[in-house]
């Protein structure tokens, strides 16, 4: 796998204030730009257009690089992302996104290139201390089948706001199929964000590092 | 004519200009982050009568500063922050400048 991805997150996080969540829409004629570097096993960056707060569409790259096998799998798709329904409480803001897309998959255990189906979920609740979602995404081929399920709760140390940097302490428990990586792999992460800005970094139980950037704009 | 009563008229004609709020400040539920506050920001100064916005999380308030003799009604404001994807629970004229209002809420002036 190219080293870029960690460069660039990297780069990044010297630009920006290094960072309480993704969301695939931000808000409402809004460009959201996600780069996430996985430990290794993963990286996968994506853009996003939301015309209404409600839905977006855009596309991404991602690529898969076993723990356990020699398998390598890079996959180039479109998506399109829903916001299924948010509760607006007085002091919290809890959703549920849908996505679903096609794409085009080349790999080392396949010749060629696949046409490819994406599908996932999220669910997320957060007030302004604390955090949780829960994330499920597939990316399935004739060669291929994987899932990625991320669970992340998160604690901030004050109560931001406008204006302010939010710092956030997040633990991430993560599962991939197809032999990806066996095992849980658990991460421990620093998140802050300001404005349209937000950046995480952390470890894995492996020690690896995990990043992920995201700008809204 | 008499004087007076032009003279009337005219008081009459300038108090809705006189007494116009100078800001609009809406409760909203669903304010947690700063990604709420930049969509709804960017939402608000779209409007022509805009002068300026300002939103504190903390205090679930989103103040527009309204232009001179300007005004945007309650159902459009209502209309631009559900179509942002929040719920507005109050609206609320005044006086108070934005000014006053950042300052109460311990923002910097941009």
């Amino acid at each position: 796998m190219t080293r870029w991805p960690e460069i660039l997150v990297g780069a990044l996080a010297l630009i920006a204030p290094v960072c309480a969540f993704t969301k695939p829409i931000a808000f409402a004629n809004g460009t959201t730009v996600m780069l996430e570097y996985g430990a290794g096993t993963m990286w996968e960056a994506q853009i996003f257009y939301a015309p209404q707060y409600n839905y977006s569409v855009g596309g991404g790259h991602v690529e898969f690089d076993s723990d356990t096998t020699l398998e390598t799998v890079r996959v180039t798709y479109a998506r399109f992302n829903y916001l299924l329904h948010r509760w607006n409480l007085e002091s919290a803001q809890a959703n549920v996104f849908v996505w679903g897309g096609a794409g085009a998959a080349t790999g080392n255990s396949f010749s060629g290139t696949e046409l490819t189906g994406n599908a996932g979920a999220q669910a997320d609740y957060e007030t302004r201390r604390i955090y949780a979602s829960l994330k499920a995404d597939l990316q399935k081929a004739n060669s291929f089948s994987i899932r990625v399920d991320t669970l992340q709760l998160g604690i901030a140390p004050y109560k931001h706001d406008y204006n302010q940097i939010a710092t956030w302490f997040v633990v991430q428990a993560r599962q991939y199929t197809d032999d990806i990586h066996h095992g849980t792999e658990l991460a421990a992460l620093v998140r802050l964000f300001k404005g349209g800005a937000w950046i995480e970094a952390g470890i894995t139980n492996g020690g690896r590092l995990q990043a992920m950037a995201m700008f809204n704009f | 004519m008499n004087p007076h009563r032009i003279l009337l008229a005219v008081l009459l004609l300038l108090v809705p200009v006189m007494v116009r709020a100078a800001t609009i400040q809406m409760h909203v539920n669903g304010l947690v982050c700063a990604f709420c506050a930049q969509g709804i920001e960017k939402k608000l100064r779209k409007f022509p009568a805009t002068a300026d916005v300002v939103v504190s999380l903390g205090q679930h308030l989103v103040a527009v500063a309204l232009k001179d003799g300007e005004d945007i009604p309650d159902p459009e404001l209502r209309k631009a922050l559900t179509n942002a994807g929040y719920t507005v629970t109050a609206i609320e004229r005044s006086d108070t400048s934005i000014e006053a209002i950042r300052s109460r809420l311990g923002q910097p002036k941009p």
